[in-house]
C-alpha cells in the first residue's frame, strides 16, 4: 500500500465519545495525524439507522485509506450496530468495487482480562475485512477494559504504558502503509499487570464496583432479583 | 427462504412433539440496540432500562425451554438483527465475575435456563463454519444452557433434505428422541 493520507476512525461502542473504544482509538489516531494524516471520526450508532447516516457512513468508508474499527466485545462478537455497519458496509463494496486499495485496523476492547476472549470477535472482523476487498492491518485486543474508565489515554500512566507504546508503535507502520506489526499487536494486547493478578483483581475488587454502581442507584438489595422467574 | 423453511421445520416438528412453538420474527420486532449503560446491572437488575420489544424478548427467553436462535452465518458471525436481541438478554446474567472453564465469565442469574440451539445458514462460496461454531460455543460457556448444538446449513444445498437436517439438531439437544 502506498502512503496513507486519510485515516478514518469508526466507532463502534454506544457509548460514543465516553468510551473506551474512543479513547483507545483516538490515541491511535492523534499519533497518525500527528505524522501528517488526516483524521475523521465517525460514531456507527449515529449512522446506521437512517438512509443519510448510511450513505454519511459509506462515504467517508470511501474516502479513507485506512479505516480503524474500535469498538467493545458484546456477547463475544460486536455491539449490533456495528455489525449492522459491517452489513451495510460489505452490501455496498458488492455493487460499488473500491477505487483504492484501503486496510481495515481492529482495536477490540472487553472487560475481560483475558485477550484470548476476543480472538473469535477478531476472526469476524477479519473475514468481514477479506470478503469486502479491505486488506487487513492487524488487531489489537485490550482486556479489562474497566481500568481504562473511557479517559484519554495517558503514556506516562503506569496502567496505559505498554498500550499506548503499542499504539505508538503501530502508528509508525500504519503511517508508512504497512500492516501493524506483531510487536506492536503485542505490546499493546498486554495487561500492565500480569494476567493471573487481574483474575484475582476482578473477582474481588470489581464485583464490590458493581455494588458501588448500584448502590449510588439505590439498586443495592435488587442485585440478584429475577423478574421473569417462572414458579415452576 | 431457507431460514424460513429451517423455522417452519422446526416450529412443525416441535409442535407434533406437544410443544408450544414461538417464532420471533426479529427484524419485525421493535429492539433498539443495547445502551451499553450497565442500567440493566445497577438501576433496575434484570430488567432493560430501555422499554420495547427487547424487554419481552428477553422474558420469553429465560421462560423457555429451548432457544434457538437462527441467522445467516454473517461473516462467521450472527446477523444484526439476531444480534440486536442477544446484547438486549444480557440481564439474565449478574454483572459479577467469576472464574468458569479457566476465565473470567459473569455469574449466573437464574437457576433455570433454557437449552441453546443455534444454527446458521451460510451462502455458497465462503466458509465461515468453524468460526460460527466457535461463536455459539463460546455464546453456551456465557449462558450455560442445560444441553447446546450449533450448526450450519448451506443455502445451495436441496431444501428437501431441511426436515433430517432439523431433526438431527433437535435430537443434538434431547428435545426429541
Amino acid at each position: 500500500m502506498s502512503q496513507p493520507r486519510n485515516v478514518l476512525l469508526l466507532i463502534g461502542s454506544p457509548r460514543i465519545e465516553k468510551s473506551n473504544s474512543y479513547a483507545i482509538g483516538k490515541f491511535l489516531v492523534d499519533k497518525l495525524e500527528e505524522k501528517g494524516l488526516v483524521a475523521e471520526e465517525a460514531f456507527v450508532t449515529r449512522l446506521v439507522n437512517t438512509g443519510e447516516g448510511t450513505e454519511k457512513l459509506l462515504k467517508s468508508v470511501d474516502n479513507a485509506d485506512i479505516i480503524i474499527l474500535a469498538t467493545p466485545m458484546y456477547v463475544d462478537s460486536f455491539p449490533s450496530p456495528t455489525i449492522k455497519a459491517m452489513e451495510l458496509i460489505h452490501e455496498y463494496r458488492k455493487i460499488v468495487a473500491p477505487t483504492k486499495p484501503q486496510m481495515l485496523v481492529a482495536i477490540i476492547n472487553s472487560g475481560f482480562p483475558e485477550k484470548e476472549q476476543m480472538d473469535i470477535a477478531l476472526k469476524i472482523l477479519r473475514n468481514f475485512a477479506q470478503a469486502s476487498n479491505f486488506k487487513w492491518g492487524g488487531g489489537i485486543r485490550v482486556g479489562w477494559g474497566m481500568a481504562l474508565n473511557s479517559e484519554p489515554l495517558n503514556e506516562k500512566k503506569g496502567m496505559t504504558r505498554k498500550l499506548t507504546a503499542g499504539l505508538s508503535l503501530a502508528s509508525v507502520n500504519l503511517s508508512e502503509g504497512q500492516p501493524i506489526s506483531e510487536k506492536a499487536e503485542d505490546l499493546a494486547s498486554t495487561l500492565f499487570v500480569p494476567l493471573f493478578l487481574a483474575k484475582t483483581m476482578t473477582r474481588l475488587f470489581l464485583n464490590r464496583g458493581w455494588n458501588k454502581l448500584a448502590k449510588g442507584n439505590n439498586a443495592q438489595d435488587k442485585m440478584y432479583d429475577r423478574p421473569y422467574e417462572l414458579n415452576r | 427462504m431457507t431460514v424460513k423453511a429451517i423455522e417452519k421445520s422446526i416450529a412443525d416438528q416441535l409442535t407434533e412433539k406437544g410443544w408450544e412453538v414461538e417464532p420471533i420474527e426479529l427484524r419485525n420486532t421493535q429492539i433498539a440496540a443495547c445502551l451499553g449503560c450497565f442500567g440493566c446491572w445497577v438501576k433496575t437488575p434484570g430488567t432493560c432500562v430501555i422499554n420495547d420489544g427487547g424487554r419481552e424478548t428477553t422474558r420469553k427467553a429465560i421462560q423457555s425451554d429451548l432457544m434457538v436462535w437462527l441467522t445467516p452465518v454473517t461473516f462467521g458471525g450472527y446477523s444484526s438483527e439476531l444480534k440486536k436481541a442477544l446484547d438486549r438478554i444480557i440481564p439474565i446474567l449478574l454483572p459479577y465475575f467469576q472464574s468458569y472453564q479457566g476465565q473470567i465469565h459473569h455469574k449466573m442469574r437464574y437457576q433455570k435456563y433454557p437449552k441453546l440451539l443455534v444454527i446458521g445458514v451460510q451462502e455458497s462460496g465462503v466458509d465461515y463454519e468453524e468460526t460460527f461454531m466457535a461463536l455459539a460455543e463460546r455464546n453456551s460457556i456465557n449462558f450455560r444452557p442445560p444441553a447446546h448444538a450449533v450448526s450450519v446449513f448451506q443455502r445451495d444445498k436441496d431444501p428437501k433434505t431441511i426436515p433430517v437436517f432439523v431433526e438431527e439438531q433437535l435430537k443434538k439437544v434431547e428435545v426429541i428422541s
